[in-house]
């Protein structure tokens, strides 16, 4: 099993155990090499000393040739046992005698060699001099084997591994107890680790073990321990929040929600949320923290109150979170207010859409770097979680807006259409009874004029027959009003609302003043009319009876009395309202649904249902809308909204043109004879007298033959794109013989020229191909030279 | 320088031939041998010698048994740095200076003068005659079954103020008594 694999006390004793191992085996190693010299040179050194102290004993028997006494000082060898053989050589070299007595002379060397001990042959052995007062006398011999060494090793084996093995064992004991000391804390922590992945449970904390490096990891893992602790609380309370606010769906709500929360969990003594308008560089307060309402009414920081962007907000308008420890000597317009107030530090966190920051978040403490960095990141993702949610409740608003919108135009769409289909069906029932009913009305009229001998009895029956006669013809005007389609030629002029409104109450007085007087019934009127109200263009005489139509239909539903109010006021885009509101009875649904279809009544006999009706036909001719607000018991409001008055103007200016029938001599211009043919009919059916022209030149000389005959040409009609001669040049040459004649261009480009603002010299008028019928008319009324309207002789 | 060398051996050779008159038994030749090495066993006073380079005498009184083979014995060795001589006395009264003297079998009828003569003169006196160490001899050659023995008289050599080494003491006969 390789180291890395061990539990950490294994490999912690295992290392010690190893670097003990190693340490021992390589001082034995060291010992036995010390002793394997040393022991060598001692063997030698021993072995010459016996050698010298034998030698010199020997002198006086090799002098005097004593062989029996060089036997008794050679056997004292004996008490070496080591020393296997010696000899004494003589002084010629010849072997005088050995050791052991009866040893073999041929084992010895045959004559003494160089003096000296050397190792050799598993024997030590060597030559020392027998040497007396400076006379060589001989030579001794001796031959060691090497049993000391081997017995000598043996014995240090047996130590060394005693040694050893005993000082592995107190090795290995005290390994066991020391890596304790670092492996204890260790594992604690260890365990603490695991504890924590195990359960989830960021409380544990590890035990503590002293002030060395395991003292310092084991506190920066606790210091761990309690920061994911703490992430952990306000990732769980940012969770909450964030489920808390995505369920709202209105900015106030949703801010409300946000700003409860951080007071309950966040030391701030201060918090609020504004909107930022970026136009007008303010914030507007919009929510205020609940706990800090009294401050807030202090620093006059309450929902709505104005707050200019200054410099030291502007960091955070520009989408950067921004911390102020200590805000006394910022000395900001913003902050020294804080600051008058015992505030110190301020966190402030941008409430940022992908559009831009449309609001702040500001947080405030009353202690100087009050605001810690955990608390301030959490701040600055709540604001993120903040802004989305409201950035989504606001998209839900515009979305339900744009829903309701949508349905609102699409019932009205639906509305107009089924009226457009009730109206063209009164339309031919109103045409089928008025010739039903003229041959009727012509007789009896003829009847009663003519036929004087009628019984009294039949002519009051005929008289009957022409009243009812009458009653169906009225009806059917009315129903024609609904119904009428909008004519454009239709008179319409500036019309004031204010004095119709005037008239129309002095008309009705009857049924509000002098009727319910006599029951006793009071109706109050009461007028707010805008005196400035612009003139709305129409006919008078239609609104006015529309109006009428609405006071009736507000006098019935206050049969007990009650107040008329009658409003005008201008619109947004210059559209003038008409209200008639009433405190009757109101409509309920089905009604306010049906009331305008021709013949819906809820009053049975005494009404016909075409009031409102007509009242619609009126708004529709005029380009006005009809709004209905009415709830059972609540009273009902009629509004009328007419369309801005100058596009009225323009749009009704045309069809004054045709006041007066025009005659007028004209010339048409053009290449192209379909065209010109199609242009000479269409006046000549206006009654115009007309000629033509085939191309520019043509023209040219057209118009100068008749001006010189006498009979000159009122207007002249030209083609813009011809060959050669173009309408540019016939223009030109026209207002060159005579500058009154008007010139009215024909383009193809004439809507574009138009536009461009470029009109061409000479020319009075630019018309587009093909021309509208009623352009034309308009153009040649406006154009008409005055002395010569009417010229022609008819 | 080998032709030198050789010279000189020649030289010495043919000197050797010319002083033996005879070459002595084998007995003799290691007597011989035996008292030249008594001069590295045996010390003598620093007083008789006047300086330190004065040989050491090896002296022969009467017949001389070793004829000239003595001389080749000494001839090149040295003790304690002193060269070695050998002198032939006829009487007693020639010997003036003299360490080792061998007191020749032919001298034994006058053996107690000549002895006796010797004592005060720090001489060690070698003899070979059965009756030599009981007139005053010091060391004494006896034959016993073809060896040679050495006899010493302890008492006499410690008288003559000569101390002879342990050495050969031990493989000696000593007779005497020590003076410790
Ligand atoms: N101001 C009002 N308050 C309550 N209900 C009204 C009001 N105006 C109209 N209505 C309801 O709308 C219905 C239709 O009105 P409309 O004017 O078309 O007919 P009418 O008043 O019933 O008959 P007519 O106008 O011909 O006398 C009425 O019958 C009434 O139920
Ligand atoms: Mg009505």
């Amino acid at each position: 099993m390789p180291l890395r694999n061990l539990r950490l006390q294994q490999r912690l004793m295992a290392i010690m155990l190893v670097t003990s191992a190693c340490v021992l085996v390589m001082t034995c190693a060291g010992f036995f090499a010390y002793e394997f010299l040393t022991f060598r040179q001692s063997m030698v050194r021993q072995l010459s000393t016996v050698a010298a102290i034998v030698a010199d004993n020997s002198t006086a028997v090799l002098a005097f040739e004593d062989r029996k006494g060089a036997e008794e000082i050679l056997s004292a060898l004996k008490a070496e046992r080591h020393i296997a053989e010696a000899g004494l050589y003589d002084g010629e070299g010849r072997l005088f005698s050995t050791y052991p007595k009866d040893a073999d002379p041929g084992e010895f060397p045959p004559a003494p060699a160089a003096e000296g001990f050397r190792f050799g042959g598993g024997y030590l052995q060597g030559f020392q001099a027998v040497v007396q007062n400076d006379k060589r006398l001989g030579t001794l011999y001796v031959k060691s084997d090497l049993k000391a060494v081997t017995a000598r090793f043996q014995l240090y084996g047996a130590v060394v591994v005693l040694v050893s093995g005993l000082a592995f064992l107190l090795a290995y004991l005290l390994s066991r107890a020391l890596q304790r000391q670092i492996s204890g804390p260790i594992l604690a922590l260890a365990d603490t680790a695991r504890a924590v992945s195990d359960r989830r449970d960021y409380s544990v904390r590890a035990r503590q073990a002293g002030t060395g490096e395991l003292g310092l990891l084991t506190d920066a893992f606790n210091q761990m321990l309690t920061q994911i602790q703490g992430q952990l609380t306000r990732m769980e309370l940012l969770n909450q929040i964030t489920r808390a606010i995505s369920e709202r769906l209105d900015l106030t709500s949703v801010f409300q929600v946000m700003l409860g929360a951080l007071e309950e969990n966040l030391a701030v003594d201060f918090i609020c949320v504004c909107r930022y308008d970026a136009d007008a560089r303010l914030l507007t307060v919009t929510s205020v923290g609940a706990k800090a309402a009294p401050l807030a009414e202090e620093l006059g920081m309450t929902a709505n109150a104005r707050i200019p962007i200054d410099d030291g907000l502007r960091q955070c308008v520009g989408g950067q979170f921004t911390y102020e420890p200590d805000i006394t000597n910022l000395r900001h317009t913003f902050t020294d207010r804080l600051a008058d107030k015992g505030l110190r530090s301020m966190a402030l966190s941008p409430l940022l859409v992908d559009s831009g920051v449309f609001g702040i978040l500001i947080a405030a403490r009353k202690v100087p770097d009050g605001i810690s960095r955990m608390d301030r990141e959490f701040l600055r993702q709540l604001s993120d979680h903040g802004a989305l949610a409201a950035h989504q409740a606001h998209l839900y608003g515009a979305l339900q807006q744009a829903y309701e919108d949508l349905r609102r135009s699409q019932q009205a769409v639906m509305e107009q259409e089924r009226l457009r289909a009730l109206g063209q069906m009164a339309s031919g029932i109103a045409h089928d009874i008025n010739n039903a009913i003229s041959p009727a009305a012509l007789y009896t009229e003829s009847i009663l004029e003519r036929e004087t001998n009628l019984s009294t009895q039949s002519r009051e029956h005929l008289q009957t027959i022409a009243h009812a006669i009458e009653d169906v013809a009225a009806t059917v005007a009315r129903m024609r009003e609904f119904s009428r389609q909008r004519e454009p030629n239709a008179n319409s002029v500036p019309v004031q609302v204010n004095k119709s409104i005037q008239q129309v109450i002095d008309l009705t007085r009857s049924r509000w003043h002098d009727t319910p007087q006599q029951r006793g019934i009071v109706i109050k009127i009461k007028t707010e009319l805008d005196p400035g109200l612009p003139p709305v263009m129409g006919v008078e005489g239609e609104i006015r009876e529309a109006l009428t139509n609405l006071f009736l239909n507000a006098f019935d539903s206050m049969p007990e009395g009650g107040t008329l109010t009658l409003r005008t006021r201008k619109g947004k885009d210059k559209d003038v309202i008409a209200e008639v509101s009433d405190t009757g009875a109101g409509m309920d649904e089905e009604t306010r649904r049906r009331c305008l279809e021709p013949f819906y009544t809820t009053k049975g006999e005494r009404g016909t249902g075409l009031g409102l009706a007509m009242v619609y036909g009126v708004a529709e001719r005029h380009g006005a809308e009809l709004q209905i607000d009415s709830a059972p018991g609540k009273g009902t409001t009629m509004r009328i909204v007419f369309p801005e008055a100058e596009e009225a103007i323009a749009e009704r200016q045309a069809p004054e043109a045709p006041a007066a029938p025009l005659r007028l001599r004209i010339l048409v211009v053009d290449d192209d004879p379909l065209v010109a043919k199609v242009l000479r009919e269409t006046m000549k059916m206006d009654g115009h007298e007309v000629a033509t022209a085939n191309g520019g030149q043509a023209g040219i000389d057209t118009y100068l033959t008749a001006r010189k005959s006498g009979a000159p040409f009122d207007l002249v009609m030209t083609d813009l794109g011809m060959p050669y001669v173009d309408g540019r040049k016939v223009a030109a040459a026209v207002k060159a013989a005579s500058s009154a004649t008007p010139v009215i261009l024909l383009t193809g480009w004439g809507q574009s020229l138009l536009e461009d603002g470029d009109m061409p010299p000479h020319v009075d008028k630019l018309l587009s191909k093909p021309p509208k019928m009623a352009d034309l008319r308009e153009a040649l009324a406006s154009l008409a030279p005055k002395k010569t309207a009417g010229g022609i002789p008819a | 320088m080998p032709v030198l060398r050789s010279l000189f051996l020649m030289l010495l050779a043919s000197v050797s031939a010319a002083v033996a008159q005879g070459a002595p038994d084998r007995e003799h030749r290691v007597k011989a041998v035996f008292l030249f090495n008594f001069a590295q066993f045996v010390d003598w006073p620093d007083s008789v010698f006047a300086d330190p380079d004065e040989p050491l005498v090896v002296g022969i009184l009467g017949d001389d048994p070793f004829k000239a083979y003595l001389d080749e014995v000494v001839r090149g060795e040295k003790v304690n740095n002193r060269p070695i001589v050998v002198k032939r006395f006829r009487k007693v009264e020639e010997i003036k200076d003299c360490e080792v003297l061998f007191v020749s079998p032919s001298e034994s009828p006058r053996l107690e003068g000549i002895l006796s003569s010797l004592k005060q003169k720090h001489i060690l006196t070698v003899g070979e005659s059965e009756d030599f160490q009981r007139y005053g001899g010091m060391v004494n050659f006896a034959t016993e079954g073809g060896k040679i023995r050495l006899k010493i008289n302890l008492e006499q050599v410690q008288e003559a103020g000569l101390s002879v080494s342990s050495k050969l003491l031990r493989l000696a006969d000593v007779s005497g008594a020590r003076r410790e």
